[in-house]
């Protein structure tokens, strides 16, 4: 008669060194756990309130500038290196990781109100108010030589002296060409002091301009005369305008979708557009209570950051109608400019207290090297966060956010204000003859027109 | 031809006039706008119509007219374009009815009649001096301009104007008050000349084949349809994205890492950054960097030191096919050689001792190398196995199946003969009577003895079987095993193969039985007799064993045994309706047997009584009880007992207590709970009261109303409950706050139905409940982010938590 005995190997048991975990063995059988979806929930519930205790975004202010910073542009090819230009012609190559000026890059009279570096990340374009375009090689080395603090300054390559000022830059990927905004669009190559191109369609002044990273010969425009523009480098033409009822300060391309951009609007609101379907936004991102002043998508295209002028940096999702994140602190200023780092678990705003400020994309992530085990255990809440996220409670904790008093009191007003005109609209359309007053929706209702 | 000059210039002066009237109008006028065929047609069929209907109309809605026939041949201005009907062209149709010019005429006049001015000027002439008057009223021309006009209305025909009309390009009638000068003017007077003919000719010609050039498009209106066209091109080229973008954003997880250039991640990577500084490491990078071994070290890295050989022979195969001969030849003797000596069969000496000292005592290197000796061995016989390989298995299996079939046997008839011999030593064992003691008692003894006897019988029983089973060589049928589980007489039909054995014994018992016979037992025995006689004188000898014991009681209860075992209802009935009347007495027997009886025995035999024993026991329970299982007794019982129905079985069941009327109950409770019933307003003692009056005017009406409203509104809410209708069910309507937290209010976002929403959080994904293979997938984040560092040179400076 065979008996059944426990029979275990010492190799399964045994472990390497007196420090590693036990081998746990389970019987996965669901019977035996009657429970599992309540413990589940519960600790989804735990994950989020743990998510608010360790929500620390701040990582650290970068102060240098002595006037506010209008501009930002991000290196491609280096993570911890990011240009600033502020109000009084100031350029600084910061290191993000030291978070201290590498180096300056004086020469401007005016303002900087662009920046932009090269793909290869060799050349640095600035423009501003003093009606010129310098180009500058950046320093490569300067960050292997980092420790040694002494700040160096850089001669710009080249000056291109123009007719009017200029409003923003921005530089082709992977190409030559760059493209300015002022009193028309002007695309340079980096050898010649004269635009190859000019584009105008309309007579007001292009307050910035955004080369659609995926598509290197598509770029957006945004004037202040309310309106967008799209267009194309190799038709060497202008593509198609479309009105709003506000001004566009800022657009952003999704890197991970170049047939989609988003535009950061003076009204407060973001709106996401299908450049094959101007007529309608695809998404409309409410929650700043006063314009937002500068727009930059996260790399992996998933979510986006916004600066604004009531002080506060987002976080939204590339399809999220609400903000999933908000960054203030008391120092904070209008904030004029805003990016996600390269690797997209950075945020860097840039605002008029003459600071660069440096945050974290998710706001209770863990920094620094995380081991095995830990990232499992991150994963493992971020799932079943995912997963009872629509559970009231949970719903409730996650979205909870302790706002300034001043943009609290806004955004109440604010919604008070779209109540009284809905219900307005609501009763209008009860007592007039049914048909005749239709409301577009929220989508269309801020566009004016699409030219052709 | 002359006429014809006239015409346009009157066209013409007509046209100026009116853009000085109607500034709107003289919009529509600007484009090219001429005789199109279909108006002169209807021009042609009824005249007057047109003109009729402008005699009724006053200027302005002359000019309405004009703009409405304007809009209906905007589509065909291309046809009839006026630059395209210039006056050269229409002396191409001039010359195609070249017959008559008075029908040309008349062909012009009806299309200038097409215009609204051409139609006043048809009209009365007190609708001329009008218009003639309002013109110059307008325009402050003098009126002979318009006089003239009217008399030369009928003439006019063509509108050649290749430019919009300004003030930049005034329209010669405007300027000098005379129309265009035409090649035909100029030709004309000419026409007495000799090469009048020929230049004519040349002319007509040259008109025929000319074609006028449209006007370029306004810059504005260009553009436009230039940003129309890059904007479809610049659509379509986004639109490749479209599929990627869509696969993206429908992936559960979206990886970033993938393509990453990590540098110097490998060995290899690092090795080859590495460059010779010392004249040793020079000298090393000129051997290592050769091409050949490189080549060398590509195929095979691990034979690094035997590359020259190799090589070399490699080198001298591919030079020529004798080589390569050669070269087979030489491993294959290699191998012959290696086969032949049978070194690598551990074999030799040192293969030998080395094995005899334990494989797991040596180190590693000889383990290796015995290691690589046995796989020598299995490459050298892998071809032999392939050769003749298939053939020599199937042998094999078939005779391992022989094997397992004749073992069966075997196994039985070893099994048979352990069972015999073992009962052959109880049998021997029982001569031993203890002497002394308690079991020397007298009393004891007998008892010994009685049980004794039991064993011995039963031993007999079961060698007897035992042989049987020998005899039909283990062919029985597997009912026989299976027998045992069923109670009642369905074991007598499976052991019929018995029934001779115990007849048997049977008869045995039958012959020695002397007081208490009581007669059954024999009949039964001779019934079967003739069948059994040939067994009894093979178990003489075990009948000779038991011949001194003879119990009158035991006899009995064997009969008993033997019958209802043996097969067939028929005697099963008989033997029935006779126990019923010595039943007590066999019982008793029975129960004080077994119990002795049962340790002892073993085997098939066992088996057997035991179930006898059951057998009896069951009978020996009440009759119901036999009744109810098996209805061949039913008609025995004594008592009359029928079965109740379900019902009434139901009825005694649930005996004093009224289930359906504690449900109405329960639901009326919970009814008043979920709806709580309003309460009846009352006075309140002392409020009300202060008078007669008030006393009898009872409570307050609004007190009233209210109670009534609930009362209402409560009724309303019943009938809405969803087991309103239900008579026999209860529907909680109750929110259960705790589980509240548990559900969502509404269907979240991107979910279509409740039970999708369910399920995507039904199965659990923490570690307790997933093998860890499991988990990864289940927990796997929406965006898998890895590290893209671009210049590994900076890596160690680039801490990612800055």
């Amino acid at each position: 008669m065979k008996v059944k005995v426990i029979s275990r190997s010492v190799d399964e048991f045994t472990r390497e060194r007196s420090q590693d975990l036990q081998r746990v063995f389970r019987n996965y059988d669901p019977g035996l756990r009657p429970q599992e979806k309540a413990v589940e929930y519960v600790r989804a519930l735990n994950a989020v309130k743990l998510d608010k205790i360790f929500a620390r975004p701040f990582i650290g202010a970068l102060d240098g500038h002595v006037d506010a910073v209008s501009c930002m542009a991000k290196n491609p090819s280096q993570l911890k290196g990011i240009f600033s230009g502020s109000m009084d012609g100031d350029i600084r190559l910061w290191d993000l990781a030291a978070r201290r000026t590498v180096c300056q890059f004086p020469g401007h009279q005016g303002a900087v109100r662009g920046l932009t570096a090269s793909t290869d990340g060799h050349i640095l374009v600035s423009c501003g108010t003093d009606c010129t375009i310098r180009l500058w090689n950046v320093p490569i080395t300067s960050l292997m030589e980092s420790d040694d603090s002494t700040k160096s300054t850089i001669e710009p390559a080249s000056v291109y002296v123009w007719k009017n000022a200029f409003w923003g830059v921005d530089h082709q990927w992977d190409g030559e060409h760059f493209a300015t905004a002022g009193a028309q669009v002007d695309v340079w190559n980096h050898n010649r002091s004269q635009p190859i191109n000019s584009f105008e369609w309309g007579s007001d002044t292009v307050i910035s301009v955004r080369f659609n990273p995926g598509e290197p010969n598509l770029l957006a425009t945004s004037a202040s005369d309310r309106s967008i523009i799209l267009y194309d480098l190799r038709m060497a033409s202008p593509v198609r305008k479309m009105i709003m009822m506000t001004k566009t300060n800022s657009i952003s391309w999704n890197p991970m979708e170049p047939i989609n951009f988003t535009a950061a609007n003076e009204d407060g609101n973001c709106y996401s557009y299908d450049t094959r379907k101007l007529d309608e936004a695809k998404c409309v991102h409410k929650d700043h209570v006063s314009a937002v002043m500068d727009i930059d998508y996260s790399p992996t295209g998933r979510e986006f950051v916004t600066g604004s002028y009531d002080r506060t940096v987002r976080l939204f999702q590339f399809n999220g109608g609400h903000s999933k994140e908000i960054y203030h602190t008391k120092r904070m200023q209008r904030v004029f400019c805003v990016k996600f780092s390269g690797d997209g678990s950075y945020v860097i705003s840039g605002s008029d207290d003459t600071n660069l400020r440096l945050w974290k994309a998710k706001a209770s992530e863990q920094l620094g090297v995380i081991l095995p085990r830990e990232r499992k255990k991150h994963e493992y809440h971020e799932a079943i966060k995912k997963r009872y996220k629509h559970l009231p409670e949970v719903s409730r904790i996650a979205k909870h956010r302790h706002l300034p008093r001043p943009i609290y009191k806004a955004s109440k007003l604010m919604h008070v204000m779209a109540d009284a005109k809905r219900k307005k609209e609501e009763k209008r359309k009860a007592h007039s003859a049914p048909g005749s007053i239709t409301t577009q929706p929220l989508r269309r209702r801020r566009i004016i027109k699409e030219v052709e | 031809m002359g006429e014809m000059k006239r015409k346009e210039t009157e066209q013409g002066k007509r046209r100026s006039h009116k853009s000085k009237r109607n500034p709107s109008a003289k919009l529509k006028k600007r484009g090219p706008r001429l005789p199109s065929s279909l108006q002169k047609q209807l021009q042609q069929l009824n005249p007057t119509t047109s003109d009729d209907t402008v005699d009724s109309d006053d200027a302005n809605d002359v000019y309405e007219y004009e703009e409405e026939r304007a809009e209906e041949e905007s589509t065909r201005n291309k046809r009839y374009d006026p630059a395209s009907v210039n006056d050269d062209l229409s002396q191409v149709l001039e010359d195609e009815n070249v017959q008559s010019d008075d029908e040309s005429e008349d062909d012009d006049r009806t299309g200038t009649e097409r215009n609204g001015n051409a139609m006043t000027d048809d009209s009365g002439e007190e609708d001329d001096g009008r218009h003639s008057r309002m013109l110059q009223a307008i325009t402050g021309m003098p009126r002979e301009a318009f006089e003239e006009n009217k008399k030369r209305k009928k003439r006019d025909n063509i509108i050649p104007e290749l430019y919009p009309e300004s003030e930049y390009n005034p329209s010669g009638d405007v300027v000098d008050g005379d129309g265009h000068i035409t090649i035909d003017d100029l030709l004309d007077p000419l026409r007495e000349k000799p090469g009048y003919g020929k230049l004519r000719k040349r002319s007509d010609r040259i008109n025929k084949n000319s074609r006028t050039i449209h006007a370029p498009l306004s810059k504005a209106v260009q553009a436009k349809v230039e940003r129309k066209a890059a904007y479809e091109a610049s659509k379509k080229d986004v639109s490749k994205w479209q599929p990627i973008v869509q696969r993206n954003r429908e992936a559960p997880t979206i990886f970033f890492d993938e393509n990453v250039d990590l540098g110097f991640s490998t060995v290899g990577a690092i090795a080859s950054e590495f460059e010779p500084r010392t004249e040793f490491e020079k000298k090393i990078a000129a051997l290592v960097h050769d091409d050949k071994v490189m080549e060398a070290h590509k195929q095979d890295g691990s034979k690094l030191l035997e590359m020259n050989k190799i090589k070399t022979e490699a080198s001298q195969i591919q030079m020529d096919p004798e080589a390569a001969e050669e070269y087979a030849m030489k491993r294959e003797r290699l191998r012959a050689e290696e086969r032949m000596t049978l070194k690598h069969k551990n074999k030799n000496r040192w293969a030998k001792r080395i094995l005899q000292r334990g494989l797991n005592s040596q180190d590693e290197g000889t383990r290796a190398a015995i290691a690589e000796q046995l796989q020598r061995h299995a490459e050298l016989t892998r071809k032999m196995h392939t050769m003749d390989g298939s053939s020599s298995s199937e042998d094999t299996s078939d005779e391992d199946d022989e094997n397992s079939a004749g073992s069966d046997q075997d196994r039985t008839r070893k099994l048979l003969g352990k069972a015999k011999e073992k009962t052959m030593k109880v049998l021997d064992e029982e001569d031993e009577v203890p002497q002394s003691g308690l079991l020397s008692l007298p009393f004891m003894r007998r008892g010994l003895e009685k049980k004794r006897e039991a064993v011995v019988e039963e031993a007999n029983l079961a060698s007897q079987e035992y042989e049987n089973l020998e005899i039909s060589g283990g062919s029985e049928d597997p009912k026989a095993a299976s027998t045992s589980g069923r109670r009642v007489f369905g074991t007598s039909k499976a052991q019929i193969s018995d029934t001779s054995i115990k007849v048997k014994s049977d008869n045995y018992y039958g012959g020695s039985d002397s007081d208490n016979d009581l007669g059954t037992g024999k009949s039964d025995n001779i019934e079967n007799e003739g069948s059994d006689f040939l067994h009894r004188d093979q178990n003489n000898d075990s009948v000779a064993i038991q011949e001194d014991t003879d119990t009158p009681q035991e006899s009995v209860f064997k009969n008993i045994d033997e019958i209802i075992n043996n097969p067939g209802p028929k005697t099963t009935y008989e033997v029935s309706i006779f126990v019923s009347d010595t039943w007590k007495k066999a019982k008793n027997l029975n129960e004080g047997r077994s119990i002795k009886k049962s340790p002892k025995l073993n085997g098939p035999a066992r088996q057997n009584i035991q179930d006898a024993e059951k057998e009896i026991g069951g009978d020996s329970d009440t009759d119901s009880e036999g009744q109810m299982a098996d209805g061949i007794l039913s008609s025995v019982s004594k008592l009359p007992y029928e079965l109740p129905s379900q019902e009434e079985l139901i009825q005694q069941a649930f005996a004093g207590d009224d289930v359906e009327d504690d449900f109405e109950k329960d639901k009326q409770e919970i009814l008043n709970e979920e709806n709580p019933e309003p309460e009846k307003p009352l006075l309140l003692p002392g409020w009300g009261q202060w008078t007669h009056i008030q006393q009898k005017k009872g409570l307050p009406s609004w007190m009233l109303k209210k109670h009534e409203d609930a009362r209402k509104k409560r009724e309303e809410s019943l009938k809405e409950r969803k087991d309103a209708q239900l008579k026999n069910v209860i529907i909680s309507e109750k929110i259960d706050k705790k589980a509240e937290k548990l559900h969502t209010k509404s269907l979240p976002f991107p979910f279509t139905s409740k039970e999708v929403f369910e399920q995507s959080m039904r199965v659990p994904i923490g570690p307790e409940f997933n093998p860890a293979t499991a988990i990864g997938p289940l927990n796997r984040p929406e965006r898998h982010l890895e590290l893209k560092i671009e210049n590994p040179a900076e890596e160690a400076h680039t801490d990612k938590d800055v």
